[in-house]
């Protein structure tokens, strides 16, 4: 019977959770159930509790039972990237230099999750601070796609992703810098949406680039993800670039379908180094979304080819700045060696991983006296001509529709040694990221191999309920997440 | 531009991050190939127009009332120290 649990959505296990006609107790333990049937293999997770969990499920069923009203993610399970503050409970970021490390204070969503009634199933598994395409860049261990275990669930949140995708939880959160929280969805077969820059406080996310840097949901279906964002979005003075006009969305709007919607597709964007497979998704999904009464139109982004030299500039510049903080002095790991500057440079040198060590050095070198101006501020300048291409092609259509990656999941190992390209993975997320705009990959197929395609639309501004209307259309129309991974069909006897 | 051994011990310095001398040649040639990847960059034209160093900068920044808020205690800020003494954080030697 706990089997059934696992495939419900999100929205019905909170249903079920506040008609009391199933307790948090019993879905939080079918939850954990698979996880321990699961996660070894998949290494979806960093850090797991199942006793605080069934804790925080029993607290929800005493509220019950006490006549509280409880909000639609009370007894919940949810998963969490390792690189958002919890209290009191280990937070990596998938990183050697913060191994034992435990936050004394809990990052805004968590604190919101928490007064949802949420339940914190674990810590999931990602490339070192958030830096990677793959969660090959986890110090720990990599994570595995359930769709087929010799390839990348994509990343850097490919824990969140993975465990969605695997059915260990309904929803979690990811976080997105040039891509984090789209890719992986896209390589798992899940719905995930960047929201825009400033639609959620990033106070307690560990920062990487923090003029980039948004939390995501990632959740099985796109109703899911709008109740996630829902609990999370809106301004908080702790995140002062957190912003007052990010509003819930509608969940009755969703269900409005596209007619009338005027969706763009950037064409000379797409060409050499796509897959046929995507293409043709995507040129299907257009057809499909057009019979359900969109406008399709043409839309160019000029600038978006540059966007992989641009984010390679901006992002590393921002993280060496934002990484000085590891210093094996207030916390985290150190490695003693000598006096203070040894010190330094050893506890740094050894506890960063290779991929997070290479972003410091090109990033430090393109802030370095003599580089600042041929580097940083022309990848600055560059980027508001790709902010300026978007704000021109939102003007002709509502959304943007685009596929998510050029290519399905590739193999565990295929692209580690060759940093430039894992980058060039990143071509179709990176460009809604520089714009700040919000951005949504759904679901949208498989290969002939059975492998996920993603497809990813963008928005304006405070425009997610757009986003989330094209992706509920899609679902209705061609019910993708019908389909499980071959592990889960067969962990579900 | 091209990138040397000696340019990145100098920028390793400069980042504090210690690199074992072997991994310099690897290092060399991946920093080269990103370099010259972002290289692409130079061939735009750019005048006139103005950086983004933040989406949402040209908003009113959004302030909030200055006031004293209970923050975590002592003992919770030093609690996860490598090394301490006291009240204080402890370092190796500076000198």
């Amino acid at each position: 019977m706990s089997g059934a649990f696992l495939h419900e959505t999100a929205e019905s296990l909170g249903r079920l959770v506040r008609s009391g006609e199933r307790s948090a107790l019993e879905v939080t333990g079918a939850f954990l159930e698979r996880i321990a049937r699961t996660a070894d293999r998949l290494g979806t997770y960093l850090h797991r509790d199942p006793e605080s969990a069934l804790a925080m499920a029993r607290s929800v069923d005493r509220r019950r039972a006490m006549g509280e009203a409880l909000s639609p993610l009370a007894g919940v399970p949810i998963a969490l990237k390792d690189n958002l503050c919890t209290r009191g409970v280990p937070t990596t970021c998938g990183s050697r230099i913060l191994e034992g490390y435990r936050p004394p204070y809990d990052a805004h969503v968590v604190e919101r999750l928490r007064d949802a009634g949420a339940v914190f199933v674990g810590k999931t598994n990602c490339d070192e601070f958030a830096m990677g395409s793959s969660t090959e860049n986890s110090a720990y261990f990599p994570t595995r796609n359930p769709w087929d275990q010799e390839r990348v669930p994509g990343g850097s949140s490919g824990g969140s992703a993975a465990t969605v995708a695997a059915r260990e939880a309904p929803l979690a959160l990811g976080s997105d810098t040039g891509g984090s929280v789209r890719q992986p969805a896209a390589f798992c077969g899940v719905v995930g949406l960047k929201p825009t820059y400033g639609s959620v406080s990033r106070y307690g996310l560990v920062a990487f680039a923090s003029s980039l840097d948004q939390i995501g949901p990632i959740a099985r279906t796109a109703r899911d993800a709008a109740l996630l964002y829902n609990a999370i979005c809106g301004r908080d003075e702790r995140d002062m670039t957190s912003r007052a006009e990010a509003k819930p969305v509608s969940l009755d709007d969703l269900e409005r379908g596209v007619k009338g919607l005027r969706l763009g597709i950037p064409r000379g964007l797409l060409g050499e180094g796509i897959d046929p497979e995507i293409q043709a998704a995507l040129d299907g999904a257009a057809r499909e979304l057009s019979g359900e009464g969109a406008d399709v139109v043409d839309v160019t982004l000029p600038h978006a080819r540059s966007s992989i030299a641009t984010y390679y500039l901006i992002a590393p510049a921002e993280a060496s700045s934002n990484l000085a903080r590891y210093d094996g002095v207030r916390y985290g790991r150190r490695v003693k060696d000598g006096d203070l500057k040894h010190m330094y440079g050893a506890t740094r040198g050894r506890g960063f991983g290779r991929e997070v060590r290479r972003r410091i050095l090109l990033g430090t070198y393109a802030l370095s006296a003599g580089y600042y101006d041929a580097y940083y501020l022309r990848a600055m300048k560059v980027r508001t001509l790709i902010r300026r291409d978007f704000a021109d092609a939102l003007r002709v259509a509502d959304a943007i529709l685009l596929p998510t990656t050029p290519t399905p999941p590739f193999r565990i190992g295929e692209k580690i040694d060759d940093p430039l390209a894992m980058y060039l993975n990143d071509i179709f997320s990176i460009p809604a990221s520089l714009a700040g705009a919000p951005a949504l990959s759904f679901p949208a197929g498989f290969t002939r191999a059975g492998l996920p395609i993603g497809l990813q639309v963008v928005g304006r501004p405070f425009e997610e309920q757009t986003l989330l209307r094209v992706a509920r259309a899609w679902e209705a129309k061609c019910d993708a997440a019908s389909r499980v991974p071959r592990l889960v069909a067969e962990g579900a006897r | 531009m091209s990138i040397d051994a000696e340019t990145v011990r100098k920028v390793a310095l400069l980042a504090r991050l210690e690199i074992d001398p072997s991994e310099e040649p690897r290092l060399v040639r991946e920093l080269a190939s990103i370099l010259s990847y972002v290289e692409q960059l130079q061939a735009l034209d750019v005048t006139g127009i103005e950086p983004t160093s933040q989406v949402g900068g040209e908003a009113k920044p959004a302030l909030r009332e200055d006031v004293a808020k209970p923050c975590e205690t002592r003992e919770e800020a030093l609690g996860q120290a490598p090394d301490r003494d006291g009240d204080y954080f402890r370092v190796p030697q500076v000198v």
